[in-house]
């Protein structure tokens, strides 16, 4: 009897919490790659509609690009990158799934904050951790995460033909940036 | 003899430029795809497309994606450049755009995928068709 008044106590304090966990989310999240070789064409795409959760009680994320939705400005080389290089039919979306270190909502203002991001990003069937920095700021509702870091196309399996591959950088850089509300 | 010569070469001269031209925008510079002018694939219901997303992913992605597509739905919700049809279909437009909540609308874009983090398939490129 004792117990189970205990157990009704318990839940009565923390059930209030679990579901005020503050979860934001965007739908209309930015991330752009870019593999350019100076002096040789540009090798950039931009998908806009990418998703992303953020917890801020804990700071875990997940994000998730769907790959088809990556435009180039040259209609070949996107063909290229869904066809040859990404396989974007057999594999269509890029998972991010991980945390910001030591997040606590009250720390973040206006004014964008450093905070130390890890986790595991998979895509073209592969995973591979990425740890790196993000800038989190707070406006009104809304989180603004931002950042970039870089990717080799090898570590995903991704191959370059010869052909090709003096015109694509062995580097990637990937910059995102998510608005996410409340 | 010498204006035959002359006619032949510069008609080889014309093909060759010819060739060079359609090598150029055909094929290396080819214009993007124009979702808004392609007849579409499918013209379905937003239920009808995320019921066949739920049940088999691959198939429903060898089927619809990078597909053009008509989807019929109700507005769930909607700002200047995204709408949400009500059964999860979420559609991203590059043009603003102007939609009543509640409003039963045909939307034309490109299927890129179901999108698990909020169960909803999403379209680019759309345009709302009359």
């Amino acid at each position: 009897m004792i117990k189970k008044s205990f157990l009704v106590f318990f839940m009565a304090a923390f059930v209030p919490f679990v579901c005020k966990a503050q979860k934001f989310a965007t739908k209309k999240g930015n991330i752009k790659f870019e593999a350019s070789v100076p002096s040789f064409e540009e090798v950039a795409a931009e998908n806009k509609t990418v998703s992303a959760i953020f917890n801020a009680d804990n700071g875990e994320m997940a994000v998730l690009a769907l790959m088809k939705g990556f435009r180039f400005k040259v209609a070949l080389m996107e063909e290229h990158f869904n066809e040859s290089y990404a396989e974007t039919a057999k594999y269509p979306k890029a998972v991010f799934k991980g945390s910001l270190e030591n997040f606590h909502l009250a720390d973040v203002t206006e004014k964008p904050k450093q905070f130390k991001i890890t986790g595991e990003l998979t895509l073209h069937g592969k995973a591979k951790k990425i740890t790196d920095t993000a800038m989190v700021s707070k406006s009104g509702n809304t989180i603004i995460i931002t950042g970039d870091f870089m990717v080799k196309p090898a570590d995903f399996d991704i191959e370059v033909p010869s052909v090709v591959s003096k015109k694509v950088a062995d580097e990637v850089q990937v910059a995102y940036s998510f608005s996410l509300d409340k | 003899m010498k204006k035959r010569r002359i006619l032949i070469i510069s008609g080889i001269l014309m093909l060759v430029l010819v060739a060079a031209y359609y090598f150029y925008f055909g094929f290396l510079y080819k214009d993007a795809r124009n979702i808004e002018s392609e007849q579409p694939a499918y013209t379905i219901t937003a239920e009808t497309l995320v019921k066949d997303y739920e049940t088999d992913r691959v198939k429903a992605n060898s089927k619809y994606l990078n597909k053009t597509i008509v989807v019929l739905g109700n507005v769930n919700e909607s700002d200047s450049t995204t709408l949400a049809l009500t059964g999860g279909v979420s559609c991203s437009f590059d043009k603003a755009l102007a939609a009543k909540t509640g409003e039963k609308i045909k939307v034309k874009g490109r299927c890129i995928g179901f999108d698990e983090l909020f169960g909803e398939v999403k379209l680019d490129q759309c345009t709302i068709n009359q």
